[in-house]
């Protein structure tokens, strides 16, 4: 075994002096290197955007599509789509475990799903058991390697493969709520009614306690009325996020014209942000969870409106975030049964 | 005095329902002042560079082409807002008159100079006459009058040094004073584009607050900027590398740093492509600010989660209470960057 960098840039064959995401080709030879783990990959679950683009470029062809999965991981060494850039997620067990790895962390035989994108990971598909065109989650004959920096989350035995996978795919943002929130702050969730949504306001309202609110924007009537049902929320607005001052005023009016401590922004579409920025008060803080937003956007805006609040760009990893969101699902009942009817 | 929105949404000609930046028309009626509104009588616009170079080259260089272009602009919108690149700019005056609701609010008086911090994109402004345009520093002398809203910022011109200077600093002042709320004794902060205008500041800022326990790194890109910068004698350690090579810069931080890494990185650099070179120099929990414009969102949202670093990364807001007094005061501190300020800038 060769002595190797933490973040897998020893595995770059293309342009040299990249890391493995922005990197054309990786070396996918599945001998590893001292700190990386190798993975026996039992399911590939592509990146939806990324799915989406192979299945119609084939078609909806099941041969076809496989071909063009094979022949991209061929020539890339990973499963990065040249069209989105995206990747996605795998399922395995746990093969082989360098010496250099971090220790006791993992052992031969775990169950692991990797939480890092497929766009880094090496990956050597021997064969492809099944793929139909309506799913994104592929079975496979394959190996991969984990990077000593690669995120993983051991899979439970209490919890369907399938229903983990869907919660650990937005693991950050209820992990990031749980440290920003205190007991008697307001928070204003934009965007609550969706998968990350529906966490984030789980952890929001344990963490507010009996004197606190959590308020949620949300545009469709039915995922209103979904927060409203389950008890996910004080308050619940039925709002376009983009209507800036009408969504400025029902939170002002809510919160005494105080404002929020903590806004968390979730919802994807694009100019969202000043809503966010105008609904939380002088100090507090404004959470950007949502890949539409515009870092210009945000840090002009908030100059302009004279606001010193702190803009944060979400960050989808957080220590310990797989196993809060995990519990999220043991702990609720009506969340675990929505997220099976939904997401498996 | 008629009631106004704190955030000037009463002044929104159309499209009705949005905030005075993304409007196309603002009212800039200056006979009467709404009660939460401030009339500046104002004596030079500072246009943004981008807008200037803009309508410079759209002009041919033409000083009274330069003159009806932003004559047109302001009597379309209201505003001066460059229809091509969308920026503004910042003005010069004296306050004329404040309105009713913000007496004994303000700390401002009748007859005060004071800058404008808000962009001139959203500030109503009305221009009755262009008395000199000084085409090399993006200045035009006018005769006209501008409306700041409760939430525009501001700041006053200080007696003790020239208008010119205390402009350029405050232009950038939202960085140097983030860090010096960011950063705590005994902290290891990089500073990125440590040798450019608000780079400078944070070094300052950051090595004051670090203090002697603390460790300031500031990276330069040209040799030029990097000797000037060790000349200034305001960072631990200065070195010259190229922020969009991340593992170079990797391995430099973890030398100087002996593996330890930074508790504070601050991006003052106006290319793309260097979130992961900040991320990557972070430790873990610790907080990668981004000052730099050219920052990418998804690019360091998904570069943390891709190398599973546990990063606070916060968006810079060129706002931050006293950002103005902070920025000015390291003019008074530090003779050398008050020198080189002069000359490059004022």
């Amino acid at each position: 075994m060769t002595k190797a960098c933490r973040y897998g840039t020893h595995r770059v064959i293309s342009p040299a002096g990249t890391l493995p995401q922005p990197a054309y080709k990786l070396d996918n030879t599945m001998r590893i290197y001292e700190n990386e783990v190798l993975i026996d990959v039992k399911t590939l679950n592509i990146d939806s955007a990324s799915y989406t683009q192979i299945k119609n470029a084939c078609n909806s062809d099941a041969e076809k599509m496989k071909q063009m999965i094979l022949s991209i991981v061929e020539e890339r060494g990973k499963l990065q789509n040249p069209v989105t850039g995206s990747g996605g997620m795998l399922i395995g067990t746990v093969k082989e475990i360098g010496n250099e790895f971090p220790a006791n962390r993992l052992k031969m035989g775990d169950r692991i799903a990797t939480l890092v994108s497929l766009s880094l990971t090496p990956l050597k598909i021997y064969s492809i058991e099944k793929l139909s065109p309506d799913s994104d989650q592929v079975d496979v004959k394959a190996e991969a390697i984990l990077f000593e920096s690669g995120l993983y989350a051991i899979l439970p035995d209490d919890i369907p493969e399938k229903l983990a996978l869907a919660a650990l795919d937005v693991a950050g943002a209820p992990a990031q709520v749980d440290r920003l929130v205190t007991e008697g702050d307001i928070v204003c969730i934009i965007g609550g009614g969706g998968k990350s949504g529906i966490l984030c306001c789980y952890q929001a309202m344990q963490n507010v306690g009996p004197y606190g609110k959590v308020i949620v924007v949300e545009h469709s009537k039915e995922n209103a009325q979904r927060i409203i049902d389950m008890n996910l929320a004080t308050d619940v607005i039925i709002a376009d996020a983009t209507n800036v001052m009408n969504v400025y005023n029902k939170v002002m009016a809510v919160t005494g014209g105080r404002g929020c401590d903590v806004t968390v922004n979730n919802v994807n579409v694009p100019s969202t942000e000043m809503t966010s920025i105008l609904v939380t008060k002088g100090q507090g803080y404004v959470y950007f969870f949502s890949m539409a937003t515009s870092f210009t956007k945000a840090a002009l805006g908030a100059e302009g409106v004279g606001k010193d609040i702190n803009l944060i760009v979400g960050n989808g990893y957080a220590k310990g975030h797989a196993n809060l969101t995990l519990n999220i699902l043991r702990e609720s009942k009506p969340i675990r049964e929505l997220f099976e009817k939904i997401y498996t | 005095m008629k009631k106004g929105n704190k955030y000037g949404i009463h002044r929104v000609i159309e499209p009705k329902g949005v905030l005075p930046q993304p409007a196309n028309k603002l009212d800039n009626n200056m006979d009467e002042i709404y009660d939460n509104e401030i009339l500046i009588d104002v004596k030079t616009l500072n246009i943004d560079s981008a807008s200037f170079t803009q309508i410079e080259e759209q002009a041919g260089g033409d000083k009274a082409k330069i003159a009806e272009i932003m004559m047109d602009i302001v009597a379309k919108q209201g505003k001066h807002r460059n229809p091509v690149t969308g920026s503004g700019g910042m003005l010069l005056g004296v306050v004329e008159k404040i309105g009713d609701a913000l007496i004994g609010k303000t700390d401002l008086k009748v007859g005060d100079k004071i800058a404008t911090l808000v962009s001139l994109s959203l500030t109503p402004l009305r221009i009755d006459k262009i008395k000199e345009i000084r085409s090399d520093v993006d200045q035009v002398d006018i005769e006209g009058k501008a409306i700041l809203f409760e939430s525009g910022i501001y700041a006053k011109i200080p007696d003790d040094m020239p208008e010119k200077l205390a402009l350029s600093a405050l232009d950038v002042a939202g960085a140097p004073a983030q860090t010096a709320k960011l950063v705590k004794p005994g902290d290891t902060v990089l500073i990125i584009g440590a040798g450019g205008k608000s780079g400078m500041l944070c070094c300052y800022e950051a090595k004051k607050r670090a203090g002697v326990t603390g460790k300031v790194i500031g990276m330069c890109h040209s040799e030029k900027s990097t000797q000037r910068l060790k000349d200034l004698d305001l960072c631990d350690y200065v070195f010259s590398g190229d922020a969009t090579q991340p593992v170079a810069i990797l391995e430099k931080i973890e030398e100087i740093t002996k593996g330890e890494m930074c508790d504070i990185t601050i991006n003052n650099v106006n290319i793309t492509d260097t979130e992961m070179t900040s991320i990557l120099c972070t430790k873990d929990k610790g907080i990668v600010y981004f000052f730099s414009m050219a920052t990418s969102f998804t690019k360091a949202a998904l570069g943390a989660e891709g190398v599973g670093s546990d990063v606070t990364m916060i968006v810079g807001n060129g706002y931050t209470k006293g950002h103005a007094a902070i920025t000015l005061q390291i003019l008074r501190e530090s003779e050398k960057l008050r020198k080189v300020f002069t000359e490059l800038y004022a």
